[in-house]
């Protein structure tokens, strides 16, 4: 057990520092010239050769690209995340003021798919091909085609057309005041969790589908136990298995669509402040948000496998 | 050699159409609904090619007496702000969806597909290495990846097809792989590695044709994922810039217009994108039930 979590954790570095790299090569190398980045085509061709030279000195862009990876890493291992052009305040506490609003939607969103594609999945899986299943499965494959953004955007405008209700657009912590900051996260959360859910309730039904032919199923059945149980106690926590690894990969999903769902609904979260860097061009923001979500999302998953490890002898001792 | 036409290549190869158009027999007969939704599929397709044909109004014209008007009967989706038909603009929208989602594919998953069959047949230190580099690829929410890539290169047409094509390469290369490594110890393939056959024949010619069927698979699903992907990207200002509708944009256009955006600018660009990225799959569904009858079901 001990040597899987060492290597897993010996691998997940590796994968940071790869992913370190992978992020400074297209927010510093690909562009060329990035100061084209920063100004746009157009904006480049009004600042004179002199103007360039000293922002390209004044941001250290002018030094060997060695020497610019090996400050950005050190920067980051000091905590120091630097600051926007356009706002006074630094990453590090944008991303400690906002990043909690996010995190709040990302784990709301993970219960609500477990609490809603589970039991879609067990219904589908123990009654095949009747109404209930085609209408679950139609259900879910729509949810995995519908954009959350676009169903933000729709709730959004629903709400404001028939209750006259918005949501409050100031970042408000859960212990401060728990019903407005519930009021922002709600929406996204339910957005990115239903989307979550049509994966899981997809995976969930065919992953039961399969187990509950196994023999050690049919065995519990011929002993005459409830078939409940047999399902409850038996069936489900082997087949869970693959939904729990296939949850740690949606981490992605809701990660990454938070931002245009957190866009939708006008919440001022870790999402949205990376729709602004986008949107001003503010790619030493932007490198650092990237380098961040993909930590977490190394992290999250190293977590869950770990976890898997934990519950399933199996691949302990593989 | 002149061009062939297509009734060149009927007359040449009466054989091979027939088959192809007994295959679609059998599909429509062994699953309905994914033909239907095929077909479905089909005619965005054909209302994409003749965009310029069926639009009602140019999509780029203004005007300035209909600004911001609901569904009517001269314009049957609206007009937006300054007096654009939503109709015309929607239409126009999906061929650059379908082109951005197109090229993403043929470029990212064959590539990532190719990429698979050399790891898989070859492994080794090769294979080793690959895999860890497609892992640093997988770290990365493949939205936040295309944002990053689009934003580095500057909006564009072509910049976002490379953006979503770099995306979909870790998925090809994964899944050729492990389906390569299982043709690699088929008996056939030893036959052919025993008579003499350099690499090159045994992994075109005789493992190849086997990674057809997932590749398609995989190809008609990405399909439906690089369509989201763009519409997010043109949502957050990093894809294909305005005048040029396209479906993301749209969105953000109506989202920019004001507190309350009118529901028609964003009730029919939303609806096109999920009833488009709906067909594919539902397509994608029917074909791998059709090739690959073990994977029924699953994701």
């Amino acid at each position: 057990m001990y040597s899987y979590i060492a290597r897993r954790l010996a691998f997940g570095a590796l994968t940071v520092v790869g992913v370190s790299l992978m992020v400074f090569v297209i927010m510093r190398i690909l562009p060329g010239d990035p100061l084209a980045a920063i100004f746009g085509p157009e904006g480049l061709t009004k600042l004179t050769e002199e103007q360039r030279a000293n922002y390209m000195r004044e941001l250290g862009l002018s030094d060997p690209l060695w020497v610019q990876y090996v400050r950005w890493v050190g920067d980051i291992i000091n905590g120091n995340f630097g600051r926007s052009f356009f706002r006074s305040e630094s990453v590090a506490e944008m991303i400690l003021r906002r990043g909690p609003l996010t995190a709040e939607i990302a784990l709301i969103s993970v219960v609500l798919s477990w609490l809603v594609g589970i039991p879609v999945a067990i219904i589908s899986a123990l009654r095949p091909n009747t109404i209930a299943d085609s209408a679950a499965r139609f259900l879910s494959i729509l949810f995995l085609a519908v954009p959350g953004f676009w169903i933000g955007m729709l709730i959004v405008l629903a709400l404001l057309f028939w209750f006259g209700y918005r949501a409050p657009m100031a970042g408000v912590g859960f212990f401060t005041d728990p019903i407005g900051n519930l009021q922002l996260v709600i929406g996204p959360a339910v957005v990115l969790g239903l989307g979550q859910a049509a994966y899981i309730a997809r995976m969930g039904r065919s992953s039961l589908l399969e187990v509950i032919r196994e023999d050690y199923v049919r065995t519990a059945r011929a002993k005459g136990l409830n078939s409940r149980l047999v399902i409850a106690l038996h069936a489900l926590p082997n087949a869970l298995l693959p939904v729990i690894t296939l949850s740690g990969v949606l981490l992605g999903l809701v990660l990454a669509g938070s931002i245009p769902v957190e866009r939708a609904f006008g919440t001022p979260g870790l999402g949205n402040s990376m729709f602004q860097a986008v949107s001003e061009r503010d790619i030493f923001v932007m490198q650092n948000l990237v380098f961040l979500y993909a930590v977490v999302f190394v992290v999250l998953n190293i977590l869950v496998d770990i976890a898997i490890a934990f519950i399933d002898p199996r691949i302990r001792l593989r | 050699m002149t061009a062939i036409t297509p009734n060149q290549v009927a007359v040449a190869r009466p054989g091979r159409l027939r088959s192809i158009g007994r295959g679609l027999q059998t599909f429509a007969r062994r699953s309905p609904l994914s033909a239907f939704w095929g077909v479905i599929a089909a005619l965005i397709v054909a209302m994409a090619v003749a965009a310029p044909a069926i639009t009602p109004y140019p999509p780029l014209k203004s005007d300035f007496r209909a600004m911001q008007k609901p569904p009517s009967e001269a314009h049957w989706f609206g007009t937006d702000q300054i007096g654009r038909d939503t109709l015309s603009r929607v239409i126009h929208g999906s061929r650059t969806s379908l082109m951005v989602a197109l090229g993403a594919v043929l470029f990212g998953t064959t590539l990532g597909a190719l990429w698979g069959l050399a790891c898989g047949y070859f492994g080794g230190r090769f294979d080793m290495i690959s895999q860890r580099l497609i892992e640093f690829l997988q770290s990365f929410p493949d939205l936040i990846l295309a944002m990053a890539i689009a934003m580095a290169l500057g909006g564009g047409l072509g910049t976002v097809i490379v953006a979503i094509a770099i995306t979909r390469i870790p998925f090809g290369g994964r899944v050729i792989r492990s389906v390569v490594l299982s043709l690699k110890e088929m008996q056939y393939v030893e036959a052919a590695r025993g008579i003499g056959a350099s690499h090159a024949r045994l992994m075109f010619r005789h493992i190849l044709p086997q990674c057809v069927a997932p590749y398609l698979i995989l190809a008609t699903t990405h399909l439906g994922v690089a369509i989201v992907i763009e519409a997010s990207l043109g949502f957050l200002g990093v894809g294909i810039p305005p005048p040029t509708p396209t479906w993301g944009n749209m969105l953000a256009d109506a989202l920019n217009s004001g507190l309350v955006p009118p529901w028609w600018l964003v009730f029919f660009p939303g609806a096109a994108i999920t009833l488009t990225v709906l067909a594919f799959n539902l397509l994608g569904d029917g074909i791998r039930d059709l090739l690959d009858p073990k994977l029924r079901g699953s994701v």
